[in-house]
């Protein structure tokens, strides 16, 4: 092994341990040492494994890693995977780090963020690259979409056959990414018409054609810009997917259960994580699983023992009252969230908290863009809080609702307590926080003795 | 007569039309917002509202509108309605300006309305003329908060407006418009002369997202007052309760200084 790369090991090892021994969670500093010691670590590291598999999408990176980390443990594969969510550079670093010297482990499961994955894919040769969805998110950081799509296609280029590129034959944004590509591509979708909701939202990006830039018709919408589509003027069509879920029937915050069919048969699951952007995530995962030559029984078997990961319509218990909580980091994700959340004719009670922290996005304009007036109707009483407390809260006054029970606290220490307290037992207090808020509800839960902090997850 | 003693303006039969210029394509920073607080402003005061949708090949009337609404988009989104906006709107858009329409635009928006905005290494795109600003592309994005204090010609009440910009754009104002405010905190029109936005007339535009109207419930009242003006004489618009969008309005200027 190279001197270099063998000192940022080291270093890294050791900067993790004192990190941990201290009570932190050590996922990005040992990575980011390492990298300033080694530039060429990633390059260097990557050499040690056979597959390496990455994972992006603006939506459901975290849970479609969990869910094929999960088929690969019942299809018998050893892997290491960065589960703690540092899905930078530095975090996929310091989890190959972290693995380093374990020889009977030749796979590497990484998250990657879309921002980071040109980059991720230059330095190593990935063997299996999924792409689940595009959307509009903190775009005082990634910038426009259109740009990180333009940056997804040329990093593509220079892939071999070798490769498989995973992509979601709805998103018009990532299911021609191939073009120019010599990567073998397979895609994953959904065929369920009982599903479409008619009209893509407002919140909607790539509803033109990617092509030649004409409006696109929509046959059926599943959500935000995803369903099947087709350009008017030119020949770009959704392709057909070669692995898709029909039958879909979504169950609440429970769950759903669907058939996915595949070239090589067919499964009927019952998940246990709720919502259509999971079913999108179970294809994805099932689809890497396929390509890796595991067999039906046992991905079946995979997703429906797969439980929510940390934040992601995840449900727990206190003092016999429920709690949901649903990360909201942009338009869509909030949309789809509500979309669960609000399912079936019950009123709910709401916790909201926005954080305009550096990983949340600067800028709260997006709350603007979700679709809170097709919900209002349904809130019972609402919590508000975190740093952008009252921006929120002036969202939902122009909805125009009459006679919302609102209460609003920065603090997200008292307003948990006032929601729990405000909500009665044996029902759900649903808590729908941006990701560093959710960091905070995490210890704040934690302390209560609810949850376990997350880099034990 | 003073205001005070003026009648409100809910007393008689008043109709507002607002007409949103491509809301598909220009409206990805959440700018609905803007719209969404004119539609509430004025249906909480008994005002009807309606809001048409310009999208790509509709026609436009300068008589039937009396508020226009232009929201920011991405590049690709500009190039795409250009050609639309020069050969279907252009027209009866600097028609509508010359009858006294009002008009807002956003960051994309704004820009279109001046005179051009020259990219880099293309060719310019044309805007439609009503401002009497340029917009040149810059190499560095101009992200943040922003908090400006809006012309004393405007006469508002209160002086601040606050939002988030986010844009690499430069613009420079021309003789005919005016300076919207002075930059408290952040960058502004270019990052150079301190000015934020600009008006002429009726037709206002700057770079605050955030959204702008809801935080800044002054202002959108002056766009409501002005669109029903130019239709009913003077008006004096009914009080409405602001005081969550000045407690809103207070909080990012408070963390717009924090973090600056």
């Amino acid at each position: 092994m190279d001197a270099r790369l063998f000192t940022a090991v080291i270093a890294s090892k050791t900067l993790r341990t004192t990190i941990r021994l201290l009570g932190g969670g050590a996922t990005a500093a040992p990575g980011l040492l390492a990298e300033y010691i080694d530039s060429t670590a990633l390059q260097k590291l990557a050499k040690y494994y056979t597959s390496l598999i990455f994972v992006t999408g603006t939506n459901g990176k975290t849970t479609t890693a969990r869910l094929l980390g999960n088929i690969l443990e019942y299809g018998g594969f050893s892997f290491i995977h960065n589960r703690s969510g540092s899905n930078l550079l530095r975090g996929i670093i310091g989890a190959l780090i972290d693995n380093f010297g374990n020889r009977n482990t030749n796979i590497a499961l990484l998250e990657a963020d879309e921002a980071t994955l040109p980059s991720a894919i230059r330095q190593t040769n990935p063997n299996i690259i999924i792409f689940n969805n595009l959307f509009r998110d903190q775009l005082d950081r990634y910038g426009e979409v259109d740009k990180i799509r333009s940056i997804w296609q040329k990093a593509l280029i220079h892939l071999d056959p070798k490769s498989v590129i995973i992509l979601n034959s709805d998103d018009h944004s990532v299911a021609h990414l191939g073009k120019g590509s010599k990567a073998t591509v397979i895609y994953f979708g959904l065929e369920d018409k009982n599903l479409s909701i008619g009209k893509p939202p407002h919140a909607s990006d790539f509803t033109n054609c990617i092509a030649c830039g004409k409006q696109l018709t929509f046959d059926e919408v599943y959500m935000a810009h995803l369903g099947k589509y087709r350009c008017p003027d030119c020949s770009l069509i959704r392709p057909k997917p070669d692995i898709y879920a029909s039958s879909v029937k979504l169950i609440a915050e429970k769950g759903f259960e669907a058939t996915i069919s595949t070239p090589k048969g067919e499964i009927k699951i019952k998940s246990q994580l709720p919502g259509l952007y999971n079913v999108y995530n179970c294809l994805a995962a099932a689809t890497a699983g396929i390509v890796l030559g595991i067999k039906l029984e046992k991905i079946k078997e995979a997703l429906e023992l797969s439980t929510p990961a940390f934040g992601r319509t995840e449900r727990l218990e206190l003092d016999g009252k429920k709690i949901f909580i649903g990360l909201v980091k942009n338009p869509t994700g909030f949309n789809e969230v509500i979309r669960t959340v609000f399912e079936g004719s019950g009123k709910k009670n709401i916790l909201i908290a926005i954080n305009d922290l550096i990983a949340d996005g600067k800028d709260v304009s997006w709350l603007w863009d979700v679709d809170f007036e097709f919900i209002v109707s349904k809130i019972r009483k609402v919590w508000i809080s975190g740093i952008r407390a009252s921006d929120m809260a002036l969202r939902l006054k122009y909805t125009g609702a009459k006679k919302l029970e609102t209460h609003i606290d920065d603090n997200l220490e008292t307003a948990v307590a006032k929601a729990i307290d405000g909500t009665q037992i044996g029902d759900t207090l649903y808590i729908l926080p941006t990701y560093t808020a959710m960091l905070k509800l995490k210890k704040i839960l934690a302390e209560a003795g609810v949850s376990s902090q997350f880099w034990e997850d | 007569m003073n205001k005070e003693q003026q009648p409100t303006i809910s007393s008689k039969k008043t109709r507002l039309i607002i007409g949103w210029l491509y809301p598909k394509y220009m409206s990805t920073y959440g700018d609905r917002g803007n719209i969404l607080t004119l539609w509430q402003r004025c249906r909480w005061r008994g005002i009807e509202v309606t809001v048409k949708e310009l999208d790509m090949g509709d026609k436009i009337n300068p008589a039937y509108i009396d508020l226009y609404f232009f929201g920011g988009g991405q590049d690709q989104a500009q190039k795409i309605i250009s050609e639309d906006l020069q050969k279907v709107k252009r027209d009866p858009l600097r028609k509508a300006a010359r009858l006294g329409s009002v008009f807002l635009g956003i960051c994309g928006g704004f820009q279109l309305f001046g005179h051009y905005y020259r990219p880099a290494n293309e060719m310019d795109i044309p805007g439609i003329g009503i401002l009497d600003i340029v917009t040149i592309a810059g190499n560095k994005r101009m992200i943040g908060n922003i908090v400006a204090e809006t012309n004393e010609k405007l006469n508002m009440d209160r002086k601040l407006i606050v939002g988030f910009e986010n844009h690499s754009g430069k613009t420079y104002l021309g003789k005919r418009a005016a300076p919207l405010g002075n930059v408290v905190v952040g960058f502004g029109n270019n990052g150079e002369d301190r000015t934020e936005g600009a008006y002429q007339g009726n037709v206002f535009g700057c770079y605050l997202h955030g959204p702008l109207l809801p935080k800044n419930p002054q202002f959108a009242d002056l766009l409501i007052e002005r669109a029903l003006e130019r239709k009913y004489g003077h008006v004096v618009l009914e009080p409405i309760d602001d005081s969550l969008e000045l407690e809103t309005q207070e909080s990012v200027v408070e963390r717009a200084k924090k973090i600056q």
